[in-house]
């Protein structure tokens, strides 16, 4: 089941929280709206879910307009940010509940309800814990129980508000993990909301980054990381260096480097932001053509990977590289030595300073 | 060598054990004074006659007249704050609108009116002299110095109970689980009855307790409406006072007694709902 | 037509159209009655009403007994209030139960009972009449009462601020050389202060109205110790409705006003506290 966002526009008090917005879900696709907070991605997946109504714009399911459609009748599953599970309920009971608010005739029979009730348990492997109140259970187990709960009335489309984002870091690895090959298995149509880049690249079939009410990127997280259309989208995703310069007729002059390219050749002096991220910064110990002086402020090893902080000589702003940790013991790298650095690959987009 | 035990050295965040002691001694010899000996004086004065008179003072008909017109009132101004208390929980803590702080502050006005003022409104609404009295009258429709005064003077004293223990309630609870309730296909009634009651269910339950204590004590706004009537308008309060100035002091203690036992059971029912909720939490 | 932001949950207009047409009908309609009755008297009949003698000593009264009551209620709450969560003895929970008694033991029965004990042969009265200490029939018994209906609330404003209280921030002061009397003036006080102020104000507008307990124990003489809810009766007992109605209007008035203040406090302690 497809879902079509189109032109969907949001007012609160005055704010405007959603501005224009279009997006289409591809069917059976895990989709992740990204952002900081308070750019709208949690609005959005609520006006999905019917839980607001849109300004104006229409939402599709299926190609059938569902935007007048009652939330009761959108069929849809909705896995709340701190769970909204009944708290004098069961976990059972929780689970059973979208069931046995059904109208009579349409309501499975008591039998048929254990058994729905019990294979989804199965699935979320708290058959144990059926009889458990919620506030006797773990985030996680809280997280799952929400989970099965939206699925159990076999909603045509899956919506989780920032799913992992009351967890801590350990158990928000597994249950991304877990969450991704839930949806391997059920093909289910699913939108999340988070802020979190990494939960994001890891977990989506595609990344949808939003800022300030409006969609910036769409893409595979691939696509996202190696090709960002806007300085906003590079900063979001991942670390980055910042370099400000100015383009002249093929030029590109950042500090005493001078870089050429091949196109913009007609634009005359324009400043530029040039972007790097820190893996594609090369560290060496001589200085070649092209290269930035620098002075190695820090070193931190993380695992397999070595961050550097590095101050160059004529500013104040300190550049982030990342190397193996083979390569840094290759370079024999102390505190306060002089290297010189110089961007493997970097994207340049006007404007700046 | 050893170093000797500083024993006498304290925590930081105590005080020194003669002021503990001071203090508590303190607060025991005011209670003493202020709430334990009036909660026994009852029960002795009631008692100081004998049991027989202790009886025949709660079984004569004025008394139990007094007694079912008592529990009539209760039955029927509970109930009706308590629907009111849920409809206001359920608008003001479910929904944002204009002018929610006034509305609140609305609800709160009976507590800060003098019983004895809730009972002139009705007066001036109903009596003979009011504004609807003559017309009420040529209905021979009674209501100051008859029962259904008595009723909403009662209905007004005790209006916000519920409402007040149900707001904060639900406004903490949030409406997620509603939500919820709705997006998995419940309806409105669905989601009040298998979702909202529930949660509230202790909330109502303290508001109830302490709106029914109320109702069955209240004694100023009551007594200007209520004519003491012997046998036909007279409550327990007021027949508790009626007593009392015929110096019939066994029987009036008598009576109280019944009230200070009814105040007794409300804080023990109070106390366990707080230990349930507490509890739950 | 309230409404300030969509929502899925049913109801909204039902649910507030209900509360006010309740809240109209047995609360604001009511109400308003008295200031139309005071309003049907002229500036000088309504000043004539509120201003003789025999009203200003009940108001003098009335006040001052409510203040006095609310006083020793501020500094016996804290101290209970301090001594139950600080405390540990026997008997504590029973005690801390028993804090609730003048909110759920009916007005009257309270006012027979404290003139039993208070009166000169009652089991305090007796020890106190040889010191030439009246306490029943007099101004004092009015205190008296009014200190028993209003004993509630500051303990239950104070003690759940008192709970909350970090220990962490006086073991902070321990730490920098405070006594235990600075930090108690100097730390512990200045955070109880709203809940203080608010729980004194709540039993100062409990007494202005309160009339079930005082007519017992208050002896109840014209000048000397008649309050003003029984002026207010006493008019009515005498068909001056008009009477009545103007001096209700002066004691509503002045129980809007501390509704106006409690609220103010109440906000200043939850923009404190949160």
């Amino acid at each position: 089941m497809s879902i079509e966002i189109k032109n969907i526009n949001k007012t609160f008090n005055k704010f405007d929280a959603l501005k224009n917005v279009s997006l289409t879900v591809p069917d059976g696709q895990l989709v992740a709206l990204l952002g900081p907070s308070g750019c709208g991605k949690t609005t959005l997946l609520r006006i999905v879910a019917g839980l607001e109504v849109a300004d104006s714009g229409s939402i599709l399911f299926h190609g059938e307009d569902a935007t007048s459609q009652h939330v009761r009748d959108r069929r849809v599953g909705f896995v709340f940010q701190h769970y909204a599970l009944f708290r004098h309920l069961t976990v059972f009971e929780n689970v059973a509940f979208g069931l046995r608010v059904r109208p009579r005739k349409q309501r499975p029979s008591p039998t048929e309800i254990k058994k729905r009730v019990d294979d989804l348990l199965k699935l979320i492997q708290l058959q144990d814990l059926a009889d458990r109140y919620p506030r006797q259970l773990s985030g996680g187990q809280r997280q799952r129980v929400a989970l099965a709960r939206a699925l159990a009335v076999e909603p045509k489309v899956l919506l989780l508000d920032e799913p992992f984002g009351a967890l801590d870091t350990k158990v928000r690895k597994e249950l991304r993990r877990w969450l991704r090959r839930l949806h391997e298995t059920m093909h289910i149509t699913s939108v999340f909301v988070t802020h979190d880049q990494e939960e994001a690249m890891e977990v989506a079939d595609l990344v949808v980054v939003m800022n300030e009410g409006r969609i910036e990127q769409v893409g595979t997280p691939d696509e996202i990381y190696e090709n960002p259309v806007n300085p906003f989208v590079y900063q979001f995703i991942g670390h980055v260096n910042l370099f400000h310069g100015r383009l002249n007729t093929g030029q590109v002059r950042i500090g005493e480097l001078d870089i050429t390219l091949d196109p913009h050749t007609e634009v005359q002096m324009a400043p530029v932001v040039a972007y790097v991220r820190p893996h594609e910064l090369e560290i060496s110990r001589t200085s070649e053509d092209v290269a930035i002086a620098v002075t190695v402020s820090s070193i931190h090893l993380l695992g397999p990977m070595v961050h550097l902080e590095l101050l160059p000589k004529d500013s104040s702003e300190v550049l982030e590289a990342e190397l193996t940790k083979e390569h840094y013991r290759q370079l024999n790298l102390q505190k306060g030595d002089k290297v010189f650095v110089k961007p493997r690959k970097m994207r340049l987009f006007m404007g700046g300073k | 060598m050893t170093t000797p035990l500083n024993t006498h050295i304290q925590a930081a965040t105590t005080e020194p054990r003669w002021i503990r002691y001071l203090l508590i001694s303190l607060t025991l010899i005011f209670l003493t004074l202020f709430l334990l000996l009036p909660l026994i004086a009852v029960f002795t004065q009631a008692l100081q006659e004998g049991i027989n008179v202790y009886l025949t003072a709660l079984i004569e008909p004025d008394a139990l007249a007094a007694i079912r017109l008592t529990l009539i009132t209760a039955i029927i101004a509970v109930p009706l704050n308590l629907f009111f208390g849920i409809a206001a929980a359920w608008a003001i803590a479910k929904f944002d609108f204009k002018g929610k702080s006034i509305l609140l502050t609305l609800i709160d006005l009976p507590f800060a009116v003098s019983p004895v003022i809730a009972g002139l409104i009705f007066v001036l609404l109903f009596g003979l002299q009011g504004w609807l009295g003559p017309w009420l009258s040529a209905q021979n429709f009674q209501i100051i110095f008859a029962v259904p005064g008595i009723v909403l003077a009662t209905v007004f004293i005790t209006f916000p109970f519920v409402a007040r223990e149900l707001i904060p309630l639900l406004q903490a609870q949030g409406k997620e689980e509603e939500e919820a309730a709705i997006v998995l296909g419940a309806n409105g009634w669905q989601t009040f009855w298998r979702i909202t009651l529930p949660n509230m269910k202790w909330g109502l339950l303290y508001g109830v307790i302490l709106c029914n204590a109320r109702a069955m004590g209240e004694f100023g706004a009551v007594s200007v409406v209520s004519g003491h009537i012997r046998g036909l308008t007279n409550t327990m309060p007021l027949h508790v006072e009626i007593l009392y100035n015929e110096y019939n002091f066994a029987a009036a203690f008598a009576v109280a007694s019944l009230l200070a036992l009814l105040a007794l059971v409300t804080l023990i029912l109070k106390t366990i709902v707080e230990w349930r909720v507490h509890q739950l939490s | 037509m309230f409404l300030k932001k969509h929502t899925v949950l049913p109801g909204f207009h039902l649910a507030l159209g209900f509360t006010i047409l309740y809240l109209s009908l047995v609360v604001l309609i009511p109400l308003s009655t008295v200031f139309l009755k005071a309003a049907t008297l002229s500036w000088e009949e309504f000043g004539n009403a509120v201003l003789a003698p025999r009203v200003l000593a009940s108001y003098r009264l009335t006040f001052g007994a409510s203040l006095l009551a609310a006083l020793l209620n501020a500094f016996f709450g804290l101290l209970v209030a301090w001594v139950l969560v600080r405390y540990s003895f026997f008997g504590k929970r029973i005690i801390d139960a028993i804090i609730d008694l003048p909110f759920a033991l009916p007005t009257a029965v309270a006012g027979i009972s404290l003139t039993a004990i208070y009166a000169g042969n009652g089991w305090v009265g007796q020890y106190l009449e040889p010191l030439g200490i009246k306490v029943a029939f007099t101004p004092l018994g009015i205190v008296v009462a009014l200190t028993f209906i209003g004993l509630p609330f500051v303990v239950r404003t104070v003690q759940p601020i008192l709970q909350d209280l970090e220990m962490e921030v006086e073991e902070a002061a321990a730490s920098l050389g405070a006594t235990r009397w600075q930090t108690f003036t100097f730390v512990i006080l200045p955070n109880l202060w709203p809940a203080l102020l608010t729980g004194f104000a709540l039993a100062f507008a409990r007494g202005l109205g309160e009339y079930g307990s005082v007519v017992f124990i208050a002896g109840n003489m014209p000048m000397v110790s008649e309050i003003v809810p029984l002026l207010i009766i006493t008019k009515l007992e005498q068909y001056d409705y008009k009477g009545a109605a103007a001096i209700a209007v002066v004691m509503l008035i002045a129980s809007f006003i501390l509704l106006l203040v409690i609220n103010i406090l109440q906000w200043w302690s939850s923009r404190r506290y949160s």
